[in-house]
């Protein structure tokens, strides 16, 4: 996604423009400034250029109570990790400060995903201005949500193919739709809320179970292996994220250059919606001292959280090495995360999710 | 934040020099725009965009390396 011109943000079409319900209300409704006025520097002063916070509730009441809660608004995911490690982010806390460098850009507003590109990704308008009702995969999600899932989806990682649904010409918005805007009630992480869409959900896959016992791996494992164990390939793992603050002032952060590998472990979220024992894991970029240009020990508690997560790689394909047969998988110690894979410094946090044993050969 | 100030002010900039644009009467709205406001008048002329519009500056910090 190549980066608009300074001109393209901000150029609306004329075309269809004022056919817009939006766009027919007169732009000060919304940008405020003063439209009557005969000098424009006055007129435009106090422009808001992204004025989705205090208006799109007027119409969309339902929704964008709902959005309270979603994710891209509150970043609870960010917070409950590190609040899991020991974090403190009470205001003014060094964290907390960490927190609002380096994290907080990730908020996203209505206009970032209906009417704009994110701020994250330099903005500028989708399409002149217009209200998509379904928001972009290239221009809004995969801005954001490149470097893994989208590059996954995508096929964008060498050697691997992009995901069967992909191939199919579907988009992030064939399986995510308005549960992007959040349950109406806070959720932990994205794991967590009660709205996810799932490979089962009605119109997908819903038969699965009642065909099984024709798919022998379906009949020994849907349900204490998740889809992924089987169905998905190769995918990225970050470590070592440290974030600071340059010469010049501005937020940045290195990591190791990624890493691609596949690994089964343990299920750390086991729940009604995930029941399985066995599922795959990303390790995430963090690290003990990632925060430690803000201050010593940061994280005191960094082992009470795993850093190889619950994942759901989304480079999903029928065939994968390891369901080619029942022994491609058992046996086959590579695909497991033991004690081995662990980086000193990290043991203990994965000692829940690392595998006791790797399932015998010769079923 | 910082990045809405900043854009905050480029439309500023833009629509400061744009009208000024306006009342010379060289800018001129595409066909079939009613003219509503000079906001429009210049948001919808591509040349002027082009001609005003000036690069944000790059908040991107050239220490970051890796994959975010
Ligand atoms: C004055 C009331 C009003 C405000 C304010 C408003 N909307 Fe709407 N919006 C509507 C109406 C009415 C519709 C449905 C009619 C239509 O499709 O044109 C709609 C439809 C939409 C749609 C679906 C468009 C489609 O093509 O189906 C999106 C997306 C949307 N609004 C987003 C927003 C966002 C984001 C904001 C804030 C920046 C916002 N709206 C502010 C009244 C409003
Ligand atoms: C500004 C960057 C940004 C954009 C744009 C963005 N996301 Fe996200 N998304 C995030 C972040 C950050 C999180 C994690 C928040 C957390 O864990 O606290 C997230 C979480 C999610 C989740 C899990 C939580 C949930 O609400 O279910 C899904 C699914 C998701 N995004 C899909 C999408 C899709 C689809 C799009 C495009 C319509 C999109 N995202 C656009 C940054 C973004
Ligand atoms: C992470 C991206 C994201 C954010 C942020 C977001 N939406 Fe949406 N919105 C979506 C998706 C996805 C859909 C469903 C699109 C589809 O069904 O094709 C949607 C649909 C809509 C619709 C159409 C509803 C309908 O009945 O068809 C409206 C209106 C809307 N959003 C308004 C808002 C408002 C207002 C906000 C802020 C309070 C907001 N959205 C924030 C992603 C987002
Ligand atoms: C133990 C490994 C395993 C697990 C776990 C597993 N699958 Fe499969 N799946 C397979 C194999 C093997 C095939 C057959 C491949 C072939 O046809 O060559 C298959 C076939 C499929 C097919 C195509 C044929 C059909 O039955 O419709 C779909 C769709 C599918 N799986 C979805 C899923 C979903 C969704 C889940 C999770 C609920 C899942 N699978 C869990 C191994 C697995
Ligand atoms: C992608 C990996 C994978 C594939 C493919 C796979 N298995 Fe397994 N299997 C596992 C794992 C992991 C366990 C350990 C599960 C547990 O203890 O809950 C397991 C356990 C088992 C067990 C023991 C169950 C128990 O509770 O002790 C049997 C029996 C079994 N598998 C049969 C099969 C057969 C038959 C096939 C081929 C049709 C097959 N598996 C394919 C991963 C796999």
């Amino acid at each position: 996604m190549p980066p608009l011109e300074a001109w393209e943000k901000v150029y609306i079409d004329g075309e269809d423009f004022l056919e817009d319900t939006h766009n027919k209300m007169g732009c000060v409704v919304c940008h405020s400034g003063d439209n009557t006025a005969e000098d424009m520097e006055s007129a435009h002063i106090g422009l808001i250029a992204d004025p989705s916070e205090d208006n799109c509730n007027t119409c969309h009441r339902e929704i964008f109570e709902k959005n309270e809660t979603s994710l891209h608004t509150t970043l609870s995911g960010f917070i409950s990790a590190l609040e899991a490690r020991g974090g403190n982010l009470e205001e003014g806390s060094p964290l907390a400060t960490a927190f609002e460098n380096h994290c907080q850009q990730c908020h996203l507003s209505c206009g970032q995903c209906h009417v704009s590109r994110p701020d994250e990704a330099g903005g500028g308008f989708l399409s002149g201005h217009e209200f998509k009702s379904t928001p972009n995969m290239k221009n809004n999600c995969v801005a954001c949500h490149g470097s893994r899932v989208g590059d996954e989806f995508l096929g964008e990682n060498e050697g691997v193919p992009k995901d069967v649904h992909r191939k199919k010409g579907m988009q992030c918005s064939s399986c995510h739709g308005q549960e992007l805007h959040g349950s109406g009630e806070l959720a932990e992480s994205r794991y967590h809320t009660t709205t996810a869409v799932s490979c089962t959900d009605a119109g997908c896959h819903d038969d699965l179970y009642d065909t099984a016992d024709s798919n022998p791996q379906h009949e020994q494992h849907l349900e204490d292996l998740a889809c992924q164990v089987c169905h998905a390939v190769d995918y990225k793992h970050c470590y070592s994220c440290h974030v600071s603050i340059d010469e010049q002032g501005i937020p940045c952060r290195t990591s190791e250059p990624s890493v691609m590998d596949f690994k089964i472990g343990l299920n750390p979220l086991k729940s009604a919606e995930r029941p399985y024992d066995y599922v795959v894991l990303r390790h995430v970029p963090t690290c003990p001292d990632e925060c430690v240009y803000y201050g010593e020990n940061l994280l005191p508690d960094f082992d009470a959280q795993p850093t190889w997560k619950y994942a759901t790689p989304h480079n999903i394909q029928l065939n994968t090495p390891q369901n080619a047969s029942c022994d491609s998988c058992h046996g086959n110690a590579e695909l497991f995360l033991t004690e081995e894979d662990l980086r000193p410094g990290e043991v203990e946090a994965n000692q829940g999710v690392i595998v006791p044993e790797i399932p015998n050969p010769s079923y | 934040m910082k990045r809405l100030f900043l854009l905050a002010i480029g439309f500023l900039f833009l629509i400061t020099f744009a009208a000024s644009g306006c009342i010379d009467d060289v800018v001129s709205p595409s066909p079939g725009v009613e003219v509503i406001s000079a906001c429009v008048t210049c948001h919808t002329d591509k040349e002027v965009l082009q001609e005003l519009a000036v690069e944000e500056e790059e908040e991107e910090s050239e220490a970051t390396t890796g994959e975010g």
